[in-house]
């Protein structure tokens, strides 16, 4: 299970474009693996990422299970201004969610 | 006294009304992942051949192979030591993004992640994929109703498990 506090998001304006940074911290397992014991671990991914500023979303991203471990994001945002809120929610293939939260510096 | 007992009763309706709120996010937090999993294009990251999984998430198009999108993967390019964690990087020129998909050829499942950018986001973007083995990765724009598409071969060292 993700721990939520582990999240982390950071956002900063560079040349007038806001850029975003995401880390989450989740095991991605794609029900290939197996364990020590050699069982198959089951699958646990991250499908779906939504990330807003203040109030509008803006992104949305789908993942597979060839997401990385603890899944990288880094993009960018045309505008914005010290102290917009970045919101982020993800949900996982068996219901997990969380969330993380930002503002622009 | 009856001051005393509208204070009372005051925080009664308070904690029953934070309880009756919290039942509903309780609620709704069952129905949101089932909704939002509904979202989740299930046919195009379950297929397993290229054409099917592009087919079914972008559709069909005119397709265009141009140098309107930069694309990088690998560290050093075209070398992953770990296939686990093998950094792309997605640029592009083009307006009116409305999708981008991300292959690899080789893995059991070729649909790696799906954005579905709005206006407001510019690229570059950055992100870190699982590749089994040696493989073409693949990186398909859709913009104006046109299907834009580059590749990159990729070695790996370690295979990433995908």
């Amino acid at each position: 299970m993700a721990i939520k506090s582990r999240d982390r998001i950071r956002a900063k304006l560079q040349d007038g474009n806001t850029v975003v940074r995401i880390l989450l911290a989740h095991p991605m397992h794609t029900g290939r693996g197996k364990n020590e014991q050699d069982e198959l671990i089951p699958a646990e991914f991250i499908q779906d990422i939504r990330c807003w500023r203040n109030d509008d979303q803006v992104l949305t991203i789908k993942c597979g299970t060839a997401t990385s471990r603890n899944p990288y994001f880094a993009f960018q945002l045309t505008g914005g201004e010290a102290g917009d809120v970045i919101r982020l929610r993800w949900v996982d293939n068996i219901g997990a969610k969380g969330t993380a939260e930002t503002t622009v510096v | 006294m009856t001051e005393k007992f509208d204070e009372y009763r005051r925080t009664l309706i308070k904690q029953s009304i934070s309880a009756s709120t919290l039942a509903l996010v309780a609620a709704s937090g069952l129905v949101i992942p089932r909704v939002l999993l509904a979202h989740w294009p299930q046919d195009a990251f379950n297929a397993e051949t290229l054409e099917d999984a592009i087919l079914t998430f972008l559709g069909e198009a005119e397709e265009v192979n141009e140098e309107a999108i930069q694309f990088t993967i690998g560290s050093p390019p075209t070398y992953a030591v770990n296939g686990a964690t093998v950094p792309v990087e997605i640029s592009s020129s083009l307006q009116n993004i409305q999708r981008v998909a991300l292959l690899v050829e080789k893995n059991p499942f070729p649909l790696a992640m799906a954005l579905e950018p709005t206006s407001a986001v510019s690229f570059p973007f950055k992100t870190m994929l699982k590749v089994a083995e040696d493989s073409e990765i693949i990186a398909m724009v859709r913009a104006d109703d046109k299907l834009y598409r580059t590749s990159r071969y990729v070695e790996i060292d370690i295979g990433g498990c995908a």
